[in-house]
């Protein structure tokens, strides 16, 4: 199976969205990384055939996914960012409902409803209502519905998104263990969601994929390293605006920073393995959380 | 499957539970008034309930078979008889009462003498039976298409082509004479009432049906909806589908309770009487029976209903608004008012074909909105049952490809 990104690009109106993006993608987990506003979304919902690019083409296995029409939704699974729902179906209704519309079998859905339930850990909810479940439980009623198909290709965006950190390695685990004969594709702007269960690593930036790789590979394309150093109160702020700060730890003897620069920034910082979130900060900045999500 | 949990969609919204609800109490209040038959007994005491209702059957059923000459000679004598009684001169609540108990039997016939012997075609006065004598009986259908005859002369002869004149003439001169009679209340209660019912059902409808498609924009399950196998397809027909059934199975049940009610309470006999008899209906052109004009009113009602529930669906699929849609069967209904003090005769033709007339289909039967077509003249009616069934027809399509595009 071979989803192909071919020079995608979507403009609403003025602004674009996804510009030129070309990526071809294989079974296993890919991470998409970028802030709000990056084009994750519009990426995804192309991709899921909810919105038509206005130039360049996705094509599985050599064929165009919107002249396959029914034949890719029936392999596609997705949790879209907003996940609605129907308020006065219980959670087993809701799924019933899902799975007549991807064309699951009655028979066959019952029992699927009943294996992805215990894996969402919802069992004891099913004959709830959608509306009464708390913001974490309709997540994973999210995440059961796009695999009720048992879909060879699962969207998922922003899946993590009201979990507690319970329910993230719960699904980290779901993810981890559904990964295998599946394009698992992932949008997050929270790195450890897609740190140790993701193959490659995508990262967009104003609509372009402006790197790619496994964990490993991007955090060596970084021209910086990472340093840690502990200074004195009053010299923060003159390191905040000298170079990019993916942490800062107070304590009683100063400030602890952890730096990102080519230079060693002071006489006692040391050298530190750079992980995926100084990664984050070194292409996105101060800018992570500034604009909507497109 | 899917039309399944669509149709729970509808019924399971608390909202819509309160609409339906609100429906079932008008269609209570809607078959008390039209249970509200009363009869004045022979000392002058007003009865209702359903002793009232025997009464009033008892006295009208004496009247009943053929309105021949000798018929109508009758009852001019009887009202002659009572109007010279010295109950109906005196002034006493009491003795007048007492001379109303013995006119109800012949009641509802001296409404069509009224009619008949009327001074013209649009005038009505309630004591124009009172001045008849038992020789102008043998006038009393000549009356009919005389009058008629003279108004397009008149008053009507600017509105009408020759073709059309010729119509209503030749209408009014096919009917068969003499009309059957027989105690109508049940009916004639039965049609009075039946506009209010019908487009309390259908603004109702227009409210069930405005969400179903709507509303996955609204909850944000389109997302979902349309990225599954049959979102595009076989899950928007469900929808179709729910649609339709909601409107079918909702209309006719509650028709079915104000029929079943109000004709269980006052009686079906008429059925077989010519519409002509029913008090409103004396100068309709339509030569059609009491139970064809009630199928007429439910099919009209139906085609009605299930346009302008069609025509919301469309407008929530395009524009993702459930309010805009349940806006639209309130725009068809109100319309007219607005365009009602417009009278030309092309803002007639033009508001005589418009989808709230099949709402009300048994008053378009009284109203003379003619409609030519070469050198055929056509009624109001027909042209309006084909015209929306077509159109009802033609939506399905439309809303389909509108929704399956999004």
């Amino acid at each position: 199976m071979e989803l192909i990104i071919t020079n995608l690009t979507k403009k609403f109106q003025n602004m674009i969205a996804v510009n030129q993006v070309s990526y071809t993608m294989t079974t296993g987990v890919y991470g998409l990384l970028g802030v709000n506003g990056a084009g994750k979304t519009t990426l995804m919902r192309m991709l899921c055939t909810l919105l038509n690019p206005t130039s360049g083409t996705i094509t599985l296995d050599g064929k165009d996914i919107f002249a396959l029409d029914g034949n890719y939704r029936k392999i596609l699974g997705y949790l879209p960012q907003d996940f609605g729902f129907y308020p006065d179906f219980s959670v087993y209704d809701y799924l019933m409902y899902i799975s007549s519309i991807k064309g699951v079998c009655p028979i066959v859905a019952k029992q699927r409803i009943e294996q992805l339930l215990k894996k969402v850990g919802l069992s004891k909810v099913g004959k709830k209502k959608m509306k009464k479940l708390s913001g974490g439980m309709k997540r994973r009623a999210g995440i059961a519905q796009a695999m009720l198909n048992d879909p060879k290709i699962l969207i998922l965006d922003e899946p993590t998104a009201g979990l507690d950190p319970n329910e993230r390695i719960r699904f980290r685990n779901l993810i981890s263990e559904l990964a295998e004969e599946r394009l698992i594709l992932l949008s997050t702007h929270i790195v450890s969601d897609i740190e140790y269960i993701a193959n490659e690593i995508i990262l967009m930036k104003d609509g372009e994929i402006c790197v790619s790789g496994t964990s490993e590979e991007l955090i060596a394309t970084m021209p910086v390293q990472v340093w840690s150093a502990t200074i004195a109160k009053d010299k923060v702020n003159s390191f905040l605006q000298a170079y990019k700060v993916s942490n800062i730890k107070t304590g009683q003897e100063g400030t602890e920073l952890r730096i990102l620069s080519k230079q060693q920034p002071a006489e006692n910082a040391m050298l530190e393995a750079a992980t995926l979130e100084d990664l984050f900060l070194y292409y996105f900045g101060e800018r992570a959380g500034e604009e909507d999500d497109v | 499957m899917m039309f399944k949990y669509e149709l729970r969609k509808v019924f399971s919204r608390t909202s819509n539970m309160i609409a339906m609800l609100l429906l079932f109490f008008v269609v209570v209040i809607v078959c008390w008034f039209a249970m509200d038959v009363s009869y004045v007994d022979k000392s002058g005491k007003t009865k209702v309930g359903p002793s009232a209702v025997s009464a009033l059957r008892k006295e009208q059923k004496k009247w009943s078979g053929y309105l021949d000459e000798e018929k109508i000679r009758q009852v001019i004598m009887e009202n002659r008889k009572i109007v010279s009684s010295p109950e109906y001169q005196s002034d006493n609540i009491r003795e007048s009462q007492i001379a109303y108990n013995k006119g109800q039997g012949i009641m509802d016939i001296r409404n069509l003498l009224n009619h008949s012997f009327a001074d013209g075609f649009c005038d009505y006065n309630y004591y124009q039976a009172d001045k008849l004598t038992e020789e102008l009986a043998p006038q009393f259908y000549k009356n009919r298409i005389r009058l008629l005859r003279e108004w397009l002369d008149n008053e009507a002869s600017e509105e009408y082509s020759d073709i059309e004149k010729e119509y209503l003439i030749r209408k009014y001169e096919n009917i068969q004479t003499p009309f059957y009679y027989d105690y109508i209340t049940g009916w004639s209660q039965l049609f009075d009432y039946a506009p209010t019912v019908v487009m309390i059902t259908m603004l109702v409808l227009g409210y069930l049906v405005a969400g179903i498609f709507s509303n996955e924009f609204s909850w944000k399950t389109d997302t979902i909806f349309f990225t599954s196998l049959y979102g595009r397809n076989k899950a928007t027909v469900a929808k179709i589908k729910a649609g339709f059934c909601v409107v079918t199975g909702i209309y006719l049940l509650t028709m079915l309770v104000y029929t079943g009610v109000t004709l269980l309470y006052l009686g079906a006999e008429g059925w077989s009487c010519p519409i002509q008899i029913v008090f409103s209906d004396w100068k309709s052109f339509y030569n059609i029976e009491v139970w064809q004009e009630y199928l007429l009113i439910v099919i009209g009602g139906y085609i009605g209903c299930l346009f302008i529930s069609f025509l919301s669906m469309w407008v929530s699929a395009k524009t993702k608004s459930a309010v805009i849609a349940i806006i639209i069967p309130f725009v068809i209904l109100f319309i007219p008012s607005f365009l009602g003090n417009i009278n030309t005769p092309v803002i007639n033709k033009i508001l005589g074909l418009l989808p709230e007339q099949l709402l009300q289909i048994g008053n378009v039967l009284d109203y003379f909105n003619l409609y030519s077509f070469g050198n055929k003249v056509f009624g109001a009616v027909p042209i309006l049952l084909v015209l929306y069934s077509l159109l009802a027809f033609v939506l399905v399509p439309i809303i389909y490809l509108e929704y399956q595009k999004k």
